[in-house]
């Protein structure tokens, strides 16, 4: 599975320190997909989004500040976020468990801190991987920072389960 | 070049593969618990893979211990069911926190490379290894392969000076730490700590540990010496390992000096865990629950200083006190040593070693607006219970004064 060369979605637009369990309550924690997702729209609640929406057409686009995703491991956040049609996130840093685990489950992230200032939460934005660069609903654009190659590996597999399928071949 | 001790274990545990910054490193040990086991489950049975090593793998129920709903009942079945069909040597349930048991077995030794399904796998750095928190998937992916991909973190030396007071413990330390550089301060980066004057027990350097994730880091890691020695002679009857690893000389991106002697006790106030004050600063502040327990301060020393505060007193009124032993082995200690009679004496309410209140997993979830001080790690905002509740994180030393004055004190008003 190939990487799509644009991302297009909605903004839902968060602050520096963003931590795992504001985005997924903790007390919302299950296996089952249905209560994940519910677990992101209470987050979103907490969160004090200003897009009150259940789901987006579009999709979704995070917008983060800094530490994106700080706390705990429990993947049932970026799982979460997944069924809940996150399609992309960026953010100016990411915590470390939190990004690996968005990749590892094929949601693409971009490093670009500028781009905070300027975007609203709500509006569409396209993300063309293909050139680095993420367009907001005006005219403007900001850069993003290269993807690591191991990174690109993974979401290009859909996944680290799609990654590990492939070396079991190549094994 | 890799940076610091934890850059030299990485490249001792690498296999010759690289990605971009990424290197393959073949993994010692893997910690699970019964949430983050559940989640990969379904795709490890999918896979039709086995665990690649199955004595270098801890599993343990500690989360929902025991489970206080059908799902989560459900959710440790199919964990003990799987752990047990396949014959794991190492399943523990119902037996202490996951990060407790990691460090009271004989696994973990100086120069290793640990992972676990859980972001306070950093506390087995305690014992001058590497060891790391990671996703369900990431986890997976190991369990298989024996290997993970990690990208060498740029590392800060820590030199801890001078004797600390004995109204200071490991967790002042770390609230300091986070307190001046922020919940991000280390994002990426190896938090490397020399005690010169092996003046940290280690219970203090197991606190200090489980809450470098706090600030960022990927691991927080004590260079072994002879506290870490004793420890291991106390565990495993001997010494498995030589001294080898007092060799090197490593490159440090950053180096911090903290001096103990002058510091005070601290308090990280609601909602982050590097929003960190004087206890004094914030002293009178109002309570409705004192929690001493959880990875980061449920262990035997915690529970040995609070006693002693605690001891013949009683907790205010209107103010729960919680104690939940960190291992069934603290546990027993705690007993054996009067000091589980105390607490229960002073009014307090003892849980079975878990995770409990930390998460607001069980008992001790805080409803509107009530406020606890814990000795946990994440006073994230509902983190706890209620969102509008609010968490204050300190010492274990602070936490008994405070129930016993309910309110916010300093530990030195009462010592």
């Amino acid at each position: 599975m190939a990487l799509p060369e644009t991302i297009f979605g909605q903004v839902w637009k968060l602050g520096d320190h963003v931590n795992t369990d504001l985005i997924h309550p903790p007390s919302h924690f299950s296996l089952d997909q249905k209560k994940m997702k519910e677990g992101i729209a209470e987050g979103m609640v907490r969160l004090g989004s200003e897009v009150k929406k259940d789901s987006s057409d579009q999709g979704w686009i995070i917008v983060a500040g800094e530490n994106f995703g700080c706390g705990s491991s429990r993947e049932t956040s970026v799982r979460g976020l997944a069924s809940f049609g996150v399609k992309g996130v960026v953010a100016s840093s990411f915590a470390r468990i939190f990004m690996r685990s968005l990749i590892n489950v094929g949601i693409p992230v971009f490093e670009c801190g500028e781009i905070q200032e300027y975007v609203k939460d709500g509006e569409l934005i396209r993300i063309s991987l293909k050139t680095g660069w993420i367009e907001l609903t005006g005219s403007r654009r900001f850069h993003f920072s290269e993807m690591d190659p191991h990174l690109k590996k993974i979401l290009e597999e859909g996944g680290l389960i799609g990654y590990l399928r492939k070396e079991w071949h190549e094994i | 070049m890799p940076e610091g001790y934890t850059g030299e274990i990485i490249k001792r545990h690498a296999d010759g593969r690289r990605e971009g910054q990424y290197l393959s490193v073949k993994v010692d040990f893997i910690l699970l618990h019964d949430p983050t086991f559940a989640i990969l489950l379904p795709e490890l049975r999918d896979s039709g893979k086995e665990i690649w090593d199955r004595d270098r793998v801890l599993v343990t129920v500690d989360h929902f211990s025991p489970p206080s709903s059908v799902e989560r009942a459900n959710i440790v079945k199919e964990v003990v069911s799987y752990s047990t069909m396949k014959k794991l040597p190492h399943l523990f349930m119902h037996q202490g926190i996951c990060h407790q048991l990691l460090v009271e077995g004989p696994w973990l030794k100086p120069g290793m490379l640990a992972l676990g399904a859980d972001s306070h796998t950093v506390t087995g750095g305690a014992l001058g290894c590497v060891a790391t928190g990671m996703g369900s998937t990431d986890i997976l992916y190991s369990l298989i392969t024996g290997r993970t991909w990690l990208k060498p973190p740029e590392a800060v030396r820590i030199d801890l000076i001078g004797k600390l007071p004995p109204y200071l413990m490991g967790k002042d330390i770390i609230l300091d730490l986070l307190g001046r550089y922020g919940e991000g301060g280390f994002l990426y980066q190896a938090m490397e700590f020399y005690d010169k004057d092996e003046a940290i027990s280690m219970d203090d350097r197991f606190a200090i540990c489980n809450m470098v994730v706090e600030g960022g880091a990927k691991n927080g890691i004590f260079w072994p010496d002879k506290v870490t020695e004793n420890y291991l002679i106390e565990r495993d009857g001997h010494l498995s390992h030589q001294r080898n690893w007092f060799k090197g000389d490593f490159e440090y991106s950053r180096r911090i000096k903290m001096d103990l002697s002058p510091l005070k006790p601290k308090i990280a106030l609601p909602h982050s865990p590097a929003h960190v004050a004087d206890v004094e600063e914030v002293r009178g502040e109002a309570i409705d629950q004192v929690f001493i327990g959880s990875c980061t301060g449920g262990r035997l020393r915690d529970i040995e200083l609070a006693t002693r505060l605690l001891r013949g007193k009683k907790v205010a009124q209107g103010i729960t006190l919680l104690v939940t032993p960190a291992s069934q082995r603290i546990y027993q200690n705690a007993i054996e040593k009067g000091y589980i009679s105390a607490i229960v004496e002073a009014g307090g309410v003892v849980l079975n070693p878990s995770c409990g209140p930390c998460g607001g997993i069980d008992k001790g979830i805080l409803g509107r607006e009530e406020r606890c001080l814990s000795t946990s790690n994440r006073n994230f905002k509902g983190r706890m219970g209620d969102p509008s509740s609010m968490v204050f994180l300190s010492s274990p030393l602070t936490a008994a004064a405070s129930a016993l004055a309910g309110r916010i004190i300093d530990p030195r008003e009462v010592m």
